[in-house]
């Protein structure tokens, strides 16, 4: 089947599944940085990203689809942050996006494949 | 009734509360910090939704505050009041019965988000700069030219935590879709595209008219905040930001940006609200005694609020605001 | 004589099991060290260093000359504790010569001379100087009981909060000297001697004691004296008083040239176990002071880390500003310590990360002056333009690292743990300046600054602050900014000035300009802005609550302008103060043609 490559996927290309997702990880990253909730995803984070610049990581998708209980890549896409925190300079809802990221590497760590 | 009731503020707010005191019998005066009354709304071109310009709204009051000899005094700033007493800049003190508090709100100050280069690149412009240059009759680039590229960006001052300014300021989405539609009817060869985090359509007709953007004028909208912004060689404006939608990171060079500025809190809501015991809203504006059965009444008796003093407001309900501040002024009157 | 006595034992054991036990500790540290550092040690030991390291020893550990600086009651109490002690314990040792001649006496015959030495003739000389230094310790004991109740009478706002082991090891240490004085000057009531102090109160006690009843006192008040001493010799290894002898090695391999890495080493141990929970670190911590977090503070990591509970959470919560390391009177190496740590918790060597640095190239323009404004600069365009400005009018030809997108110098990441994926970052940036062969690189981020200077390998390249740099073009005559009346103040960035030593070019800068006031705390004692990026801990608000802090100070000058040298400094400032906040290049770009 012919489609169009977007870049990168970090899931498989289908619905996420509500009823299947386990959302245990996200509930424990969510539980240890609940300011992640106030995220409005403006996608200012992705637009100054200095690894985003360089390369199809997508913070605000990445840490969307953790929240969905999606977390299959999601440790390897966080791998390609680089932590100069430019994302927390400028987020309108104060988030501290490099503990976001630190955290999600913590918490699905032991998720590699 | 021989009470006498101060306005502080002289722009729509505190006109009509004014215009509402006479009628109801008690003598208003009106004190104004600038040299003539009017406020923000001097710098308006036309109103959302109806396109009705602003000049008619203000003519109008003003002819009626001079038609019934309203007392006006300008370039009078308030340094200081209670509800019995109003002291002035220079000292003088004005007694009273009642005070309405009408004194507005702050334009967001744009080079403060230092990264979308107002004030440092030529053509970013904010939505304040844009009504002043349609009502001069000449909307062009800072060399003279015609824009063929138009970006403009919601929520700059507003919703931002890192400017501290948590609320949102309501009326700069309609106020975008607004100048989107009017620089599209002088430039029909240019593309606009507004960049949104939420569009937020909270008054009769706004949201017919978000469609009729789309629809009629066919105004390009992202959903994605623009993080930052850079000249280009030729004069340009390079804006990042990410396609939400697609979930793509995005740039693209303008030959305008227009920051949607937004409305905070007077920098002396602080020391005018200590001083005559008002509370003040996280936001920073005069907080009301009860936001439902007391929403024009302020938490010290004899003290009234009108307009944007309380919170970011359109026209329409500033000035439906005004006479419902005077008539509880005009009802605490009577019964003291 | 014997110089034995059944009280002795508890002296004895605990005197033998705290020798073998350090003796352990250090042995195994040494072995453990690289075999680099070890070398360096050899090395190191006929040169001056080593008696600059005795020099240093005495300065230090015995009169304890940095804590007389942060409050000299402070430092008085120390130095009567640990330089009183080595006296009692040097002079009488000389007591012993003086009364028995060259010959072996056990330790508990040193320690406890008064008790053996009562069939001697007495020295009133010897009574006299023993009393003197006794009363000296003393009256440092009295005021460790008084700091216990009122720490901000010497100097400090907080005092640490102990541990278990140490309030035991604490109890023992502040019974020490009272015990002796009682145990002495009831053996000066029944046999006669002692001076002014323990001859006195023996006089008083057998004047109010019958002598059946001063000899039980005697032989009690030798039993708690010497368990006192037992008890603390024992709990020293395991507590914080390990560092009263920790500290001596730790000159010794300092002088030499060894140093903590940001990889946990040997060395570490030396660091950690010299730490004396004195607490002087507490107070300048703006965790403390502004948000009342009381548990992360360097007494508290490298507590936590000596006796292996640390904790992420603690680990994190840092600025690493650096004014914690500045006061620390042991000059432990709080910042690189807690780095290590990071690493140790989340360092993860993975070979196929930042693959997509290869190959990329986002620089433009050319010139032998590289210009590297770093991440957070580019959403500080007004310094960008500055600094196009700056180098348009000083004629200097600029090749721009990273105006469109460059790779991050390297150092959050590093300051987070992830020292080896650092690397890789460190190395694409190094290939980078050396492939469009400049030979100075200019930066406008502290932050990038110092990664550039201590873990880059740029031979060739000189690497400058625009500080330093707008300075030697206005030394050289090619930037001519106008001196006007503006007043100016001056925020000291931590990478900047603790972290790198700037100080005097960017004041040197804006007294070019105009007028510099100086906030309340400055240079060294600086504060932090809140926003360091080595901190992930803490939140927005507590972030800003810091900014605000920081903002009233700057302002309380009096200055009409603001200026900082750090692109985060500046944006977090800037959120706090209603003044404005400027770059420095921003303020030298105004004045310029």
């Amino acid at each position: 089947m012919a489609t169009i490559n977007f870049g990168y996927t970090i899931s498989k290309p289908r619905a996420i599944d509500m009823d299947r997702n386990n959302l245990r990880k996200s509930d424990e990253i969510l539980r240890e940085m609940p300011e992640l909730q106030a995220c409005i995803g403006c996608g200012s984070c992705t637009a100054v990203c200095t690894a985003g610049n360089l390369t199809s990581f997508n913070f605000r998708r990445v840490h969307t689809l953790i929240r969905r209980g999606e977390y299959q890549g999601a440790y390897e896409e966080m791998n390609k942050c680089m932590l100069c925190g430019k994302c927390r300079l400028v987020c309108p809802r104060g988030i501290n996006t490099r503990g976001v990221a630190m955290l999600i590497k913590r918490k699905l760590g032991d998720n590699r494949s | 009734m021989n009470k006498r009731v101060i306005v502080i503020g002289g722009g729509a707010a505190g006109m009509q509360a004014a215009l509402r005191l006479k009628e109801s019998g008690v003598e208003p005066t009106i004190v104004e910090r600038e040299a003539e009354t009017g406020g923000k709304l001097r710098d308006w071109y036309v109103l959302f939704p109806s396109f009705t310009p602003a000049a008619d709204v203000l003519g109008e009051l003003r002819r009626r505050v001079a038609e019934r000899h309203i007392e006006v005094m300008t370039s009078t700033g308030v340094k200081s009041f209670t509800s019995r007493e109003v002291t002035l800049d220079d000292g003088r003190r004005l007694a009273c019965d009642a005070v309405v508090l009408a004194t507005g709100f702050t334009l967001f100050d744009a080079s403060l988000k230092e990264e979308y280069g107002y004030g440092l690149y030529d053509n970013v412009f904010t939505s304040a700069d844009i009504e002043r240059m349609l009502s001069r009759g000449r909307v062009a680039k800072a060399d003279g030219s015609r824009p063929r590229r138009i970006a403009l960006l919601h929520c700059v001052g507003s919703r931002d935590e890192k400017v501290c300014q948590q609320h949102c300021s309501r009326v700069c989405c309609i106020t975008g879709v607004k100048q989107a539609m009017e620089l599209k009817k002088l430039f029909p060869e240019a593309d606009v595209f507004n960049f949104y985090m939420d569009i937020r359509m909270f008054g009769p007709g706004y949201e017919e008219m978000y469609r009729e953007a789309q629809q009629k004028y066919n105004i390009h909208f992202v959903r994605g905040r623009i993080s930052e912004a850079s000249p280009t060689i030729d004069g340009r404006v390079q804006i990042k930001a990410e396609d939400t939608l697609t979930g793509r990171p995005l740039r693209m060079s303008v030959d305008m940006l227009v920051l949607l500025v937004g409305m905070r809190a007077n920098d002396d809501n602080a020391a005018l609200a200590e001083g005559a015991g008002l509370r003040r809203a996280p936001s920073g504006f005069i907080a009301p005694r009860n936001l439902f059965l007391g929403n024009v009444e302020s938490d010290a008796a004899g003290i009234f609020l009108a307009g944007t003093v309380s919170a970011p407001k359109n026209i329409g309900e500033t000035l439906n605001e005004a006479t419902a501040a005077a008539d509880a002024a005009v009802e605490y009157l009577k019964r003291s | 004589m014997t110089f034995f006595a059944p009280f002795c034992l508890p002296f004895i054991i605990g005197a033998a099991v705290m020798f073998t036990v350090l003796l352990v500790k250090w042995g195994v540290w040494l072995y453990r060290l690289p075999r680099t550092d070890k070398m360096t040690i050899l090395r190191g030991i006929p040169t001056r260093r080593t008696p600059q390291a005795v020099g240093e020893v005495v300065g230090e550990a015995l009169l304890h000359r940095s804590i007389f600086r942060v409050d000299p009651l402070l430092g008085y109490m120390h130095m009567s504790l640990a330089f009183g002690w080595f006296l009692l314990i040097a002079v009488g040792w000389i007591e012993t010569v003086a009364y028995l001649g060259l010959r072996y006496v056990p330790l508990q015959g040193h320690v406890f001379f008064k008790y053996f030495a009562t069939g001697l003739e007495h020295k009133p000389v010897f009574d006299f100087v023993m009393d003197l230094l006794l009363l000296f310790v003393l009256s440092g004991v009295a005021l460790a009981w008084f700091k216990r109740l009122r720490s901000r009478a010497l100097g400090l706002r907080r005092t640490t909060k102990h541990v278990l082991g140490d309030r035991v090891a604490l109890s023992a240490l502040w019974f020490i000297f009272p015990a002796r004085l009682v145990a002495e000057s009831a053996t000066c009531g029944l046999y006669g001697g002692g001076s002014f102090l323990t001859g006195s109160l023996g006089g008083w006690f057998s004047a109010h004691l019958s002598v059946p009843g001063l000899m039980n006192l005697e032989t009690a008040a030798w039993w708690f004296y010497s368990s006192c001493l037992g008890i603390f010799f024992v709990a020293m290894p395991f507590s914080r008083y390990m560092h009263i002898f920790t500290e001596i090695p730790l000159v010794f391999l300092r002088r030499y040239g060894v140093r903590s890495g940001e990889k946990a080493s040997s060395m570490d141990q030396f660091q950690t176990q010299a730490c004396s929970r004195c607490g002087i670190c507490i107070d300048p911590c703006q965790l403390q002071s502004v948000l009342h977090i009381d548990t992360v503070q360097s007494v508290y990591f490298l507590r936590d880390r000596r006796y292996g509970m640390l904790r992420p959470e603690t680990a994190d919560n840092c600025l690493m500003c650096g004014r914690c390391a500045e006061r620390c009177p042991v000059h432990i190496d709080l910042n690189t310590l807690r780095l290590n740590s990071r690493d140790a918790l989340r360092n993860l060597p993975d070979e196929r990360r930042y693959e997509y640095l290869r190959g990329l190239d986002r620089s433009s323009g050319s010139g032998k002056v590289g210009y590297f404004a770093g991440c957070m600069t580019l959403l500080t365009p007004r310094t960008l333009a500055a600094m196009e400005r700056i180098f348009e009018a000083a004629g200097d030809a600029v090749w721009w690292a990273d105006r469109e997108g460059g790779v991050c110098c390297g150092r959050p990441l590093k300051l987070s743990g992830e020292t080896d994926a650092a690397r890789k970052m460190m190395r694409y940036n190094t290939d980078l300046f050396r492939k469009h062969g400049i030979t100075t690189l200019v930066t406008s981020c502290p932050i990038c600054l110092k990664v550039f200077r201590e873990d880059y390998d740029l031979e060739g390249i000189e690497v400058l602050h625009h500080s330093e740099y707008i300075l030697r073009l206005i030394r050289a005559g090619r930037l001519l900014p106008k001196h006007d009346a503006t007043r100016f103040t001056y925020h000291d960035p931590c990478e900047l000035g603790r972290g790198s030593g700037i100080y005097d070019e960017p004041r040197a800068v804006i007294e070019a300009l105009g007028e510099l006031v100086e906030p309340s705390e400055t240079r060294e004692n600086a504060p932090c802005c809140g926003s360091s990026v080595a901190n992930t801990a803490i939140d927005d608000g507590a972030q800003l609550q810091i900014a605000r802090a920081v903002a009233a100070e700057l302002e309380a000058t009096g200055a009409e302008v603001i200026v900082t040298a750090c692109p985060l400094c500046k944006k977090a400032i800037g959120r706090g103060a209603q003044q404005p906040v400027c770059d420095l290049s921003e303020v030298v770009a105004q004045r310029i043609g």
